[in-house]
């Protein structure tokens, strides 16, 4: 499935803001997003299909939309 | 008319709003968590709108380089404390607002006798550690939390521990279960921070305390707003509440207390779970146990006892279908289970004991060759 990622804050600097990959679920979304950029496997952020936060692994549909956000501590 | 105080005459005649919105800001209790980018203005407006009684905590001095964005303070007060400096300013402002300070950091030892006294917390705090201990003491007292928090040109803000109309109540870490370690993240101090965004987005808590006291519109329930102001987009996502999240919190006051969070958004393992060779072997005998190998597939030499291998690679993809209390983690020399160990406690917390083979298998080995000689 061709998946749109959108990416926030400092994550975006990694990623890109805006990409586009190849996954059939959130997990192998994860995987590949790892292969693509290493740096991300050291980084917290939680991902949202759709704009829903997701916990658990979920099958993703085609051109379904997945943000990348980590969470930002300034004050 | 009756307690009419021309200062809230546009509250009054606002419709929706009127008298009654007024006393209702009146009757309440705000505490502000930080009195710096995010705390200056959620203060302003806070007392100025009429709130009964705000509390402010912090112990930061005024510095030149916080006056590009905390407006509250002047030239003329770097070297004073913040929240003496935004008391007597407040008291100017609106001096029908009773204000209390905490002259202090907020810790796990003073936040639920400071937070208990209110009605609403507002986290305008920025570093991690105090994040996690403020939204575990409201989850803690069961205390509206509204969030604010700042990144560059990017801002977020939600509004935590409050039920939907679905029953839903979702809180800061169903969003983000653990803290990212302190490597991983820059603060204002680093990353920097244009002096408009902490305005923006403490305006944004200001109208999200001031909406849920009043009851008028729909509040940031379970939901993650992020602003960017280099391009004026909105998201707002939705977080999805559950109980796994719970089991990460603190469930009494003795274990909230007895909780180290500078140490969580630190380091995340101390070597109080490293084994020795030996112990490791008899930790591995204990009923309800598992042992990881957690080296890639092709590395030498292969373990001579029951384990199954998950690569340290794999681990946080894999970690859900460990179902065993006792997980034993080990590696070459120590380093991978370590990390391992790491990001197994940060998932299931306190409800496994995770240990890992100090040194790797290479000590495991040296010991059964110093037995055979």
């Amino acid at each position: 499935m061709e998946i749109k990622i959108i990416a926030f804050g400092s994550i975006a600097e990694l990623t890109g803001k805006e990409i586009t990959v190849q996954a059939s679920d959130v997990d192998s979304l994860k995987v590949t997003l790892q292969e693509l950029f290493p740096e991300l496997a050291d980084r917290k952020y939680a991902v949202a299909v759709n704009m829903k936060v997701v916990q658990e692994n979920l099958e993703l549909k085609q051109n379904d939309t997945v943000a990348l956000m980590p969470p930002y501590s300034g004050g | 008319m009756e307690n009419y105080n021309a200062r809230y005459a546009r509250h009054y005649s606002l419709k929706n709003f009127g008298q009654e919105g007024q006393q209702k800001l009146a009757a309440a209790k705000v505490l502000v968590i930080g009195a710096g980018g995010l705390g200056c203005p959620v203060l302003q407006y806070l007392i100025a709108s009429g709130i009964g009684g705000v509390g402010i905590v912090d112990n930061d001095i005024v510095s030149l380089s916080n006056l590009q964005r905390q407006v509250l303070y002047t030239t003329d007060d770097i070297g004073k404390f913040k929240v003496e400096v935004a008391a007597e300013k407040l008291k100017r402002l609106n001096p029908e607002t009773k204000i209390t300070i905490y002259n202090t950091a907020i810790s796990s030892k003073n936040a639920l006798e400071i937070i208990v006294n209110f009605d609403i917390v507002v986290d305008c705090t920025d570093n991690f550690a105090s994040r996690y201990l403020i939204n575990d003491a409201c989850v803690l007292l069961d205390k509206p939390l509204v969030f604010g928090a700042v990144y560059q040109y990017e801002g977020q803000v939600a509004v935590f521990n409050v039920k939907d109309k679905n029953g839903v109540q979702a809180n800061y870490r169903h969003l983000f279960p653990n803290p990212p370690q302190s490597d991983e993240v820059q603060n204002c101090n680093e990353g920097g921070v244009l002096g408009v965004l902490p305005g923006i987005i403490g305006v944004m808590q200001a109208t999200e305390v001031i909406k849920l006291l009043t009851k008028i519109g729909e509040v940031l329930l379970n939901k993650l707003l992020t602003y960017n102001l280099l391009n004026n987009e909105i998201f707002i996502l939705e977080i999805i509440g559950g109980s796994a999240a719970y089991n990460l919190i603190p469930k009494t006051e003795i274990a909230f207390k007895a909780m180290d969070y500078d140490w969580l958004c630190g380091i995340s393992v101390t070597e109080t779970g490293a084994l020795s060779p030996a112990d490791f072997v008899r930790k591995s005998t204990i009923s309800d146990t598992i042992v990881i190998d957690v080296r890639e597939k092709y590395e030498l030499p292969k373990a001579d006892f029951r384990c199954i291998n998950i690569p340290l690679s794999e681990l946080s993809i894999k970690m859900d279908a460990i179902n065993e209390k006792n997980i034993l983690l080990f590696c070459q020399s120590g380093k991978r289970s370590l990390k391992a160990a790491a990001i197994l406690t940060e998932k299931f917390g306190t409800t496994k004991t995770i240990r890992h083979l100090k040194d790797g298998i290479m000590a495991l080995q040296d010991k059964y060759n110093e037995q055979d000689n």
